[in-house]
């Protein structure tokens, strides 16, 4: 069932456009991943979903029902806010509590209802303290228990690890998944980190400068992305051109056998793409799909070694296993598995030019 | 993915100041706006318009006659004005220099230290601040009689230091609370000596701070009635002074016109700090003095 | 020994710093407030006074007069910063925001703040006199005659113009420290209340009253000890009896017979000694809001 629909929502500031035209349906209890570089319209986004901002043009419906002129306070959206916002004049459980007070809640509910709750958050016991004698983490998780005690259609989070140290962000990524599965909550956060978003959500949304660029389970974004951007942006850089006919690719160093499931471009030029980390390194030409190339910098990181290579005219990254021994200038061959090529849809030409310019 | 820098500067916008939304204007606005126009216009108007106006009978709205005879009489030998004046400001220039000699340091101190007695220190300073300036000099008017202070402007400069000096080490605390001693300590590695420190490093960081602080301390003493009233035993008149009978029932053009000239440097100073009054609340600390 | 020089100089750092302002404070204040209290306990060798006596606390607070000033004092004190308060809340919640015209209007809001009491009452009296400017625009619109139907409002029974003049000048004092809470808040705590289905007068009375309490209360506590101590404002505007406490204390203390110094004194110790409560009060306001 789709418990928020968004459609053709946008929003202009001025001259400038911060969102535009976003499609996107939501099922219930799903858990969505706003994903984006700084400034690419994920906050603007939620906003407009909250109601603390409208939407210039477009159409929002919760369950089916528009709710872009119900205020964010009938709206029954909470926000998780990335700066763990408590209110500092009031405790913990009355922080808690706080949305049933507002909905009118008798006293007797509202507590048991914020001490579930506390229970859930792991922070029972803590009702009486003051937001200012939390830690970081003990702020988010109050924050957290804030925004669902209500019973939210939809709960939004803003970057909610952001401002949380390495370790704390694992146990509350976690903490936040398993709560939100447990209640069957729809939610949507926004987050810049690719990582979270692989690890957190069901489905990711991906947006550059307002527009959507992909959207789908995470494995996706890594396997089959749709632009070269997006490649980018989940750390690849490996791109090829060559010409496609039928099943086989002609680059520059050499043929390719790319799989049946691959999507259907037709002939003519395309650019194909690989992981760093699906490359082998083979022995010679004569294996399938092996392309000659040379060793630009060899770096030993522990779990593995990266190489970065020439291959004809592109610079690829290369995941090899630790123990490889080359060094700058060797020559070697690198082996695309078949099943792991996928071709991108830019067009050729201008992204030519655009990685010129990026790589610079 | 290169980000146009517009997209980053709507970011900020979008996210840093939801409230910098401009809003239209509707009735509650219009009307806040309208009373604070006309309360704090109205009154400087109709001061201009008495100063001004030769004959102005009831029920005239505006004076029926013009004329600058209240001016003429102001400025004139005999309502020692123009003496009054040069003591104002006299006293005001000799009470912001004291302030400024006695209070930097102390500023300093409790800006960037802690120390032991801080405390007992910011205590004192509060006491002037709360407790009235008026019983202090009616107790130590005894004093300066036998030290031949009172009618001085000494005297009248060292009643007026008792609200001024913990205004201005207040104030100058919070702006060297903001001050950073890293770039000292820099400049002092790259070879800088304490003077040279002071003037390139410190002096510039806290200029704004200081000039603020520094006019307001000077209206602190600009509008001292009752302290110079006491100390200056009517040889020592200010501004204020003058005013007075002006007002009881006085020839009130006459009183206008002094009341303007009085006013003035607040409204200057008012222009000149305007930028620094919302968000330093401590520059405000000392308005109730004046 | 080296090591011992620098280490002295270093003690002596702070006490060098903090001494010059302490000197002028303890010497100036402290020292006047010491004399104020050895004149009103009787203490006055010039005048031929020296024996230790509480008379003069015992006839002041005994007398009917003193008593009507305090009630006078408080009860103006009082009127002007609740009146202040509401007004300048009010105002302040609605300049924070950005319309056509706010940052010009919140300019002239501060006006007030940095002109002299004196001021504010020569305006006053120009405006609210029964002959004054207002009087004159309520006979232009018909509602009086002639002056005498104008209301009293200067040096008048209940000091309508002292609160007058002191509200002009409290309103922007009590409102930008308002404003300044508010703007550094910022709209997220209101946000947030809304995402929780909180509605505007359930944002005023949760979120924003609560935020803005502390600093509006001690700024109560200073709006309260000036409007209590200030003299010339009453002097000016009030009636020639009742009189506040300020102003009795003075015109005791300058009558030329010596021996009525002490009474001044006496009731001046009584103004510090409220003051001193307030001071109180103020401190552990801050230390309780910070915490």
């Amino acid at each position: 069932m789709t418990a928020v629909s968004i459609q053709r929502l946008s929003r202009a500031f001025g001259n400038e456009w911060a969102v535009q035209e976003l499609d996107l349906e939501i099922a219930s209890g799903e858990m969505i991943a706003l994903l984006g570089p700084s400034g690419c319209g994920k906050t603007t986004t939620l906003r407009m979903i909250t109601g603390l901002l409208r939407p210039t043009s477009g159409d929002l419906l919760f369950d089916g029902m528009s709710v872009v002129n119900i205020p964010t306070e009938r709206r029954g959206a909470a926000l998780i806010f990335q700066e763990h916002l408590l209110f500092p004049t009031m405790t913990v459980a009355q922080n808690v509590g706080f949305g049933l007070k507002m909905a009118g809640v008798n006293k007797a509910e509202i507590l048991s209802r914020v001490n579930e709750m506390l229970d859930r958050v792991e922070l029972s016991g803590f009702g009486n303290r003051k937001a200012h004698e939390l830690s970081g983490g003990q702020r988010q998780r109050v924050a957290l228990a804030r925004g669902l005690v209500t019973r939210p259609k939809v709960l939004l989070l803003d970057e909610p690890l952001a401002n949380l140290d390495a370790n704390l962000r694992i146990t509350m990524r976690q903490l936040i998944r398993s709560i939100q599965r447990e209640l069957g909550t729809t939610a949507i956060f926004v987050t810049h980190d690719q990582e979270e978003a692989v690890m957190l959500a069901d489905r990711i949304v991906l947006m550059f400068d307002g527009k959507l660029q992909q959207v789908g389970p995470p494995d996706e974004f890594y396997r089959h992305p749709r632009t070269a951007g997006v490649a980018k942006f989940f750390r690849s850089q490996n791109f090829l051109s060559g010409t496609r006919r039928g099943n086989i690719v002609a680059t520059g160093a050499g043929d390719l056998v790319v799989s049946d499931t691959v999507i259907d471009t037709g002939d003519g030029p395309v650019i194909i793409t690989a992981r760093p980390e699906t490359l082998r390194l083979s022995s010679g030409l004569n294996e399938q799909n092996s392309l000659a190339a040379s060793v630009i910098t060899s770096i030993y990181m522990g779990t593995h070694t990266q190489l970065i290579v020439q291959l004809q005219d592109a610079v690829w990254h290369v995941q090899a296993p630790p123990s490889t021994a080359v060094k700058e200038g060797d020559q070697i061959f690198v082996e695309l598995p078949k099943s792991e090529i996928w071709i991108i849809e830019d067009e050729p030409e201008s992204f030519a030019l655009a990685s010129a310019l990026n790589d610079e | 993915m290169t980000l146009s820098s517009n997209q980053q500067s709507l970011k900020k916008m979008v996210k840093g100041r939801g409230l910098a939304e401009r809003h239209p204007l509707n009735w509650t606005r219009w009307i806040t706006v309208g009373v604070i126009w006309i309360v704090v216009v109205l009154p400087l108007t109709a001061l201009f318009l008495r100063s001004f106006a030769f004959r102005w009978l009831f029920p005239d709205i505006l004076p029926g006659q013009w004329g600058l005879r209240a001016w003429d009489y102001t400025f004139g030998e005999s309502s020692r004005v123009i003496e009054a004046l040069l003591n104002s400001i006299g006293v005001a220039l000799l009470v912001t220099m004291l302030a400024m000699i006695v209070g930097l340091p102390t500023a300093r101190a409790l800006g960037m230290h802690d120390f032991r007695g801080k405390k007992v220190v910011e205590w004192i300073l509060l006491t002037p601040i709360i407790v009235p300036v008026l019983v202090a000099v009616m107790g130590i008017h005894i004093v300066f009689i036998k030290l031949r202070l009172t009618g001085t402007i000494w005297g009248v400069a060292l009643a007026h230091l008792i609200p001024a000096t913990p205004y201005f080490v207040l104030v100058m605390s919070s702006v060297f609370a903001n001050y950073s001693p890293a770039l000292e300590e820099t400049a002092r590695s790259l070879g800088a000596n304490k003077f040279r420190v002071f003037r390139y490093v410190t002096f510039p960081a806290i200029s704004s701070g200081l000039l603020g602080a520094s006019l307001f301390t000077f209206l602190i003493s600009w509008s001292q009635y009752v302290t110079t009233l006491l100390i200056g035993s009517g040889t020592f008149v200010t501004l204020p002074l003058v005013l007075f009978p002006f007002l009881g029932g006085g020839n009130a053009a006459v009183g206008s016109a002094i009341t303007l000239i009085f006013v003035a440097p607040a409204i200057l100073v008012l222009v000149l700090t305007s930028r620094s009054l919302g968000r330093g609340s401590t520059v405000m600390g000392g308005f109730g003095k004046i | 020994m080296k090591l011992d020089r620098y280490s002295l100089k270093e003690r002596l750092k702070i006490p060098l710093m903090v001494f010059p302002s302490m000197a002028v404070i303890v010497l100036l204040f402290g020292g006047g407030l010491v004399f104020g209290l050895l004149q009103s306990v009787g203490y006055l060798p010039v005048a031929g006074l020296t024996d230790f006596t509480f008379s003069h606390y015992v006839n002041v607070l005994t007398d009917p007069t003193f008593l009507r000033s305090l009630w006078v004092t408080f009860r103006i004190a009082f009127i002007v910063t609740l009146l202040s308060t509401i007004i300048a809340v009010g105002m302040a919640f609605v300049l924070r925001e950005q319309f056509p015209g706010s940052r010009i209007s919140t300019f002239v809001f501060q006006i007030p703040l940095p002109v002299p009491h004196l001021v504010a009452a020569s305006a006053v009296i120009l405006l609210f006199a029964q002959s004054g400017l207002i009087s004159r625009i309520a006979v232009a619109i018909g509602f009086i005659d002639a002056p005498s139907g104008f209301p009293v409002l200067i040096n008048d029974k209940l000091g309508v113009g002292i609160t007058l003049s002191f509200v002009w000048k409290e309103v922007p004092f009590i409102g930008l420290v308002v404003l300044a809470v508010l703007q550094s808040v910022g709209p997220k705590y209101e946000e947030l209340a809304r995402t929780l289905g909180a509605n505007k007068r359930q944002r005023l009375q949760y979120v924003l009253l609560p935020l803005i309490m502390p600093g509006l209360l001690s700024t109560w506590i200073i709006v309260f000890a000036f409007t209590f101590a200030n003299f010339e404002i009453p002097l000016l505007l009030g009636q020639t009896f009742p009189q506040t406490l300020p102003v009795q204390a003075f015109q005791e203390f300058q009558k030329p017979e010596l021996t009525s110094r002490p009474i001044g004194m006496a009731i001046a110790t009584v103004i510090a000694a409220i003051t001193i409560v307030l001071l109180v009060a103020y401190r552990r306001l801050a230390r309780y809001s910070r915490a």
